[in-house]
């Protein structure tokens, strides 16, 4: 008997006059105690079948067709699309729950963990006097240390691993016959989001429960899931048993994703990219035939007509592509991340054990709270060409690493110099050594380009400052030249940023930064909040630019294997201090810091054999509180 | 001037708010007739006719065609003294917001730029002029000026910059953590240019929807002031002075209160929508309508 | 919790004292701008100038500016606020008779235009969508668009005049004797020495003005309390009952609403005193003997120390009622509560 059996589900939404197919006849099947992963990038339609379950679609998007038949353990088999709205209401928080994306916004913030759950309890028939050891009972399953004191705390005294652990113990607390977890991992650190998963599976495996685990995350649904359906636009492209989708997948969406994601181990090659992106809702209607054929490298004419269906390729796999497409993998050179002048030359940034005090706010009576050491010793220096990975969880104090090298804060200890010059505190003589030799590249976008710039002047926006005095003719000469080396189409030139893709805007973002050809750039987190095929991209524009420019960079990210990919030395960073520093394969191979090792051994590792997650970490709460 | 398609599509949703457009087409008829009063008045307003005191409308019993909406004790012609009532209401309306405006947002930029000890300047100095009722400290103003239309309008932009300043500074402040601060920062702009060309033009939709309703205020603070006799000159018409002097007789003849009052809402209305109908097409995040007027 | 409350009430008010010298510095500067004569005006026809003179050293308006403030000042914080010019009777008996009725007056219109923009903005939000929300929207717009004050004379003239249902001057009716004074204010007294005749005459008194003062707050405290109510069930919390079962009407009362009055409250906070502002008009319309009528009166004989004396008492409960709703706001917020009794 199958827990979830999705049949043609379709979603539609009328969208400025237009019938738009948000997700085209959806058909999965979830057994009990199995998990079945839904992978897929921002705005594949991932999000949609939890609305559909709890009836909270957008207005204008309805449920077009199709059945999404629940069996609890009664054995009676309810459509959950076509049932009362009331019925609905009984089955949700008790025989079907939900995990949330963001656990730190999802718990009322004005009511205790115990007001809050006692009222799930309350809920569930519970009666008042069992309620406090029922919940301490469920809060101690989910590995949560002092869970007496715990339910007295409110959701922001907690941090974002503890408020998830509390929602996953109120999931699990009606013993449900679904669970429904929606990147339950995303908004937390490596090594939280491995502790949550362990702790979510084990639940999942002792009250054979049936999970649906969305993600965007390829690797991370291999390791999770028994079963994963990929979509793209609204479709599951494909679909089987996790190890095959992973390690073998048929569908040349899936392979590309699989090949953008930067290996942790191994050797590298060159990441291969898909072109553009994904399309989006307004351009989904107008698209004829196969939903991926205009960025498929195995298309052919018939592609652009005819819809392929859902195929049998082996038992249990399905793949959405005309017969002919399963083409051979192009071959990929491998890379080289040395770069020739990085050794024997001066360095051209060099910082020197600077710290970053943030002193306390004042609250309203004039108090002041207690200050942050947000960097409390971090040395670096960068020679030309080279590429200097910053790794480090949320907090390590990255971001401020990097408005210290850019001027944009003044250290309260220590020296930066540039080309040996000392350019420790920000001032008018600092900033312009720097405007021609560092620029910066900010994570963002949507905050770092001006919404009211077109591209041509949000590019050539150093040529705007009063010392420089250029000509429009020679902005818009710059701009096009800009645009080229950028990989951006000319026609981009009059767009505003709110007419430009993900990736492009991101484009933009680098080539603003090249206007005064810096020798380093400076770029934090620039690709976390991209897709990964648009992420491959960009890393290979920044492979790119150093082999045509020889241009340095200072890369901070928290994703080990992008930093693996780019970055020939790495830093990491914890709690303010560079705690390990190194030849980045020399770092993978041994590293030497037990934080290091931990950070390694919480990113999930590509081989399906090794073991992972690894022992989960005890959250305590002092750490936050 | 070439537009972004953002502003094309604020503009365009501007056009066709029915708010915007109501409350534009009656504060656009006001000004006309305001404009025009010296024509189209049938009456001089101070001409007196004590043989035609207190007449009711000419649609009433006992009204005459010659003073359409009536007259007051003195036997003047009410139409004529709201026409020209209309011109100082929005004088001050006009110049106490523009100066206002000015002020307050000037400071609201400055301060959200610099921060320290320039922010605690400006915010301390708020607190203290919240601390006034806007009515008493108006008071205590024309006391210390003495009375006077202009004097009106000073003390309007001496009180009401705080009411921009603390919006347009909280908005000013969420401005300043975008990362395109910092990045007109290091592309080497000015103090100037990054206040100028970078946070000015983001702050200014909550601007434009918080100057409509500024003058919405202006208008019932003017009124107030000419009605306990601080504002215009007696003899000037001002819609507080004819609520003021047809107060006494209202008994008999309401409609000498009644009219001057229903100018006062219509033009107050009409800036109030013009004001919420900017805010929803411009999409900032102004809450209040008539913000704390009287 | 109550102790606490109180603690941080006390200290909330300490953290006005600085403000407060601010204001009177700036109530007294802007005072002396005058280019009228108060004491000139002050004086009987006919008097000399040796008259004028005595009478300008009585008043200590011969003095260097800033030792006159000093002298005020410390005059102030012995409870003597001067001797009113036109008056002629020491401020303070003046202010001290007057603040019961503005108080009593303010009290209830603070509380009849947080009702009722309460009610209506729960009313706002749970038709939204439908004939009578744009019903309570249109009301709204209308209240807001007509001044306290003209709202004071409309109320006279429908109400009191035309229809004769309520009386519109003064606090008690003509012949009602004031009950015999214990707190001054005459609702209190009136329950405490049993006068049921003077109770009901000022309680009807007090209808027509409070209503015109809740005119002013009710609208917005609707508008803030719907759109917050609007913006608040789109949160994830809300979601997330959803998905636990927990019925609409729970979600409404016991999440969405206490999420989305916070900003109501601090809205209140600020329009409460602007309401003392609205009393002053109000007040001089009704006849009703507060410190708004005595502002105005003083203001049209400049008498000085009165105006001065009032503006500070005004400053001091504006301070006074923000103070009351900040520790309110924080009594309902658990991240302030916790942070501020730390
Ligand atoms: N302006 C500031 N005032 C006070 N504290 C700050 C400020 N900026 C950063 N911090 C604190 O400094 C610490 C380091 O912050 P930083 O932004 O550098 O971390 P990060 O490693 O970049 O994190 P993430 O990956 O989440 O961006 C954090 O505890 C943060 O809260
Ligand atoms: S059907 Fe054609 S376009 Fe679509 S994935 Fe297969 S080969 Fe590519
Ligand atoms: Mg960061």
């Amino acid at each position: 008997m199958m827990t979830l059996v999705a049949k043609g589900l379709s979603v539609s939404a009328r969208l400025a006059g237009q019938t738009v197919t948000v997700l085209r006849d959806l058909d999965f099947a979830i057994e009990p105690g199995k998990i079945l992963g839904l992978v897929g990038e921002s705005g594949a339609g991932k999000s949609m079948i939890g609305r559909v379950l709890a009836r909270s679609l957008p207005s204008g998007f309805v449920v077009s067709g199709g059945s999404l038949a629940f069996s609890a353990a009664d054995g009676k088999v309810r459509d959950l699309v076509a049932m009362d709205g009331a019925d609905l209401a009984r089955l949700l928080g008790d025989r079907i729950a939900f995990i949330p994306q963001e656990p730190l916004t999802a718990l009322n913030p004005l009511l205790t963990v115990r007001a809050q759950f006692d009222e799930h309890l309350a809920r569930l028939g519970v009666p008042a006097g069992d309620r406090i050891a029922r919940m301490i009972d469920a809060l101690t399953q989910v590995r949560l240390s002092a869970p007496q004191s715990l339910v007295e705390r409110y959701p922001f005294q907690l941090s974002g691993g503890m408020c998830q652990r509390v929602l996953i113990a109120m999931a699990f607390a009606s013993n449900p016959a679904l669970v429904v977890a929606d990147e339950p991992t995303t908004a937390l650190d490596v090594s939280t989001q491995a502790t949550i998963v362990q702790i979510m599976r084990g639940l999942q495996r002792d009250h054979a429960t049936a999970m649906l685990f969305i993600t965007h995350d390829l690797r991370l649904a291999a390791r999770v899931c028994d079963e994963i359906a990929v979509l793209y636009a609204g479709e599951v492209v494909e679909r089987g048993p996790a190890r095959i989708i992973s390690q073998d997948p048929q569908h040349p969406y899936t392979r590309a994703l699989q090949a953008a994601n930067p290996p942790l181990r191994g050797p590298l090659t060159r990441l291969v990219t898909l072109p553009d992106q994904m399309p989006g809702l307004s351009a989904l209607a107008s698209l004829q035939g196969c939903r991926f054929a205009p960025r498929c490298p195995t298309r052919d004419a018939s592609c652009e007509t005819a819809s392929p269906e859902l195929r049998l390729v082996a038992p249990g796999h399905w793949v959405c592509c005309a017969p002919a497409c399963s083409g051979s993998r192009p071959a990929v050179p491998p890379i080289t991340r040395r770069s020739a002048e990085a050794s024997g030359s001066e360095p051209i940034l060099v910082v020197d054990t600077v710290a970053k005090h943030y002193p306390g706010k004042r609250d309203w009576m004039g108090r002041r709270g207690q200050g942050v050491d947000a960097v409390k010793a971090a040395s670096l220096s960068v020679r030309p060409g080279e590429f200097v990975g910053i790794v480090g969880e949320s907090g390590s104090g990255k971001s401020t690493l990097a408005k210290l090298i850019m001027g944009l804060e003044a250290p309260t200890a220590g020296r930066i110099l540039i080309d040996g010059h000392d350019v420790t505190a920000p001032s008018s003589a600092t900033r312009s050594i720097r405007l021609g030799t560092l620029q910066m590249v900010f994570q963002d976008p949507q905050s770092a380009l001006n919404p009211r710039r077109p591209v041509e002047r949000l590019v050539t926006q150093t040529m705007e400052a009063a010392r420089s005095g250029a000509s429009d003719a020679e902005r818009l000469a710059r701009a096009t030249a800009l645009l080229a080396e950028t990989g951006l189409p000319p026609e981009l030139i009059n767009r505003y940023p709110a007419q430009l893709s993900g990736g492009q805007k991101q484009r933009v973002n680098i080539a603003r930064a090249l206007c005064v050809t810096p020798r380093l750039l400076v770029a934090d987190e620039i690709v976390s909040g991209l897709d990964v095929s648009v992420q491959a991209q960009i890393l290979n524009l920044l492979l790119d630019l150093r082999t045509e420019r020889g241009i340095g960079l200072v890369f901070i990210s928290h994703d080990l294997a992008v930093v693996r990919y780019l970055c020939t030395r790495m830093l990491v960073m914890h709690q303010g201090v560079v705690v390990e520093e190194g030849e980045t394969d020399a770092i993978f191979a041994r590293p030497q810091h037990p934080y290091t090792r931990a950070l390694l051994a919480a990113a999930p590792p590509d081989e399906l054999d090794s073991p992972w997650p690894p022992a989960p970490v005890q959250e305590t709460l002092d750490a936050t509180a | 001037m070439r537009l972004s398609p953002r502003a094309k599509a604020a503009w365009r949703r501007c056009l066709t708010n029915p708010r915007v457009v109501t409350g534009g087409v009656i504060i656009g008829l006001m000004a006309v007739v305001a404009v025009l009063a010296p024509w189209l008045a049938p009456h001089d307003p101070q001409e007196q006719d004590l043989l035609a005191t207190l007449l009711p409308p000419m649609w009433l019993a006992g009204g005459e065609a010659r003073f359409p909406f009536g007259t007051d004790t003195l036997g003047r012609c009410i139409a004529s003294r709201l026409m020209y009532g209309a011109r100082i209401a929005l004088y001050v309306a006009v110049v106490a917001a523009t100066g206002a405006m000015i002020l307050g947002t000037l400071l609201a930029i400055v301060a959200a730029y610099f921060g320290g000890w320039v922010d605690w300047l400006i915010s301390r100095a708020i607190e203290v002029w919240m601390a006034f009722p806007p009515v008493v400290l108006a008071l205590i103003l024309l006391v210390g000026m003495g009375a006077g239309v202009n004097k009106v309008i000073l003390a309007i932009i001496v009180i009401d910059w705080t009411r921009f300043c603390r919006v347009i500074r909280s908005e000013a402040l969420v401005v300043m953590v975008r990362d395109y601060i910092a990045a007109a920062k290091l592309a080497g702009f000015s103090h100037r240019q990054i206040m100028l060309k970078e946070m000015l033009p983001a702050v200014l939709p909550l601007v434009i929807t918080m100057m409509s309703i500024e003058m919405g205020i202006a208008v019932i603070v003017e009124a107030i002031m000419s009605f306990v006799g601080l504002s215009v000159e007696p003899d000037v018409p001002a819609w507080g002075v004819m609520i003021a002097d047809a107060r006494q007789t209202m008994h008999q003849a309401p409609w000498g209160v009644v009219l001057p009052v229903g100018a006062i809402f219509l033009a107050v209305l009409a800036f109030n929508l013009l004001g919420d109908g900017l805010r929803r097409a411009l999409d900032t995040r102004l809450v209040l309508g008539r913000a704390e007027a009287a | 919790m109550a102790f606490l409350t109180l603690q941080l009430l006390f200290r909330r008010l300490v953290l006005a004292i600085p403000i407060l010298l601010c204001v009177s510095a700036l109530v007294f500067g802007i005072l002396r701008l005058l280019p009228a004569d108060p004491v000139g005006m002050s004086l009987p026809p006919g008097a000399t100038a040796a008259d004028y003179e005595k009478l300008k050293q009585a008043f200590g308006l011969d003095r260097p500016l800033f030792e006159q403030y000093l002298i005020w000042l410390g005059k102030l914080l012995s409870g003597d606020m001067g001797g009113s010019i036109f008056f002629r009777r020491p401020v303070t008996e003046l202010i001290a008779k007057a603040l019961p009725a503005t108080l009593e007056l303010v009290s209830a219109g603070f509380a009849l235009g947080v009702i009722v923009g309460g009610a209506g903005g729960l009313g706002m939000f749970a038709m939204r969508g439908g004939a009578g929300e744009h019903a309570l929207d249109g009301a709204t717009t209308i209240m807001m668009a007509i001044p306290e004050f003209l709202w004071a004379i409309l109320l006279i003239l429908f109400v009191g005049v035309s229809l004769q249902l309520l009386p519109f001057i003064g606090r008690l009716g003509p012949g009602i004797q004031l009950p015999p004074p214990v707190t001054g204010f005459l609702l209190v007294d009136s329950v405490l020495t049993g006068r049921w005749d003077s109770l009901r005459s000022a309680l009807l008194h007090l209808v027509l003005p409070a209503t015109a003062l809740a005119i002013g707050l009710a609208p917005l405290v609707m508008r803030v309390l719907r759109s917050s109510l609007l913006e608040t069930v789109q949160d994830d919390y809300i979601t997330q009952a959803r998905l636990r079962g927990v019925s609409e009407r729970r979600i409404l009362l016991r999440h969405a609403l206490p999420n989305a009055a916070l900003p109501a409250i601090s809205l209140i906070g600020v329009q409460g005193g602007f309401m003392f502002g609205g009393t002053v008009l109000v007040e001089m319309i009704f006849a009703y003997p507060g410190i708004g009528n005595l502002m105005v009166d003083a203001v049209r004989n400049h008498d000085l120390p009165v105006i001065q004396a009032v503006a500070l008492v005004y400053c001091v409960l504006v301070l006074g009622i923000n103070a009351v709703v900040d520790v309110a706001y924080m009594a309902v917020n658990p991240r302030l509560r916790l942070a501020g009794s730390r």
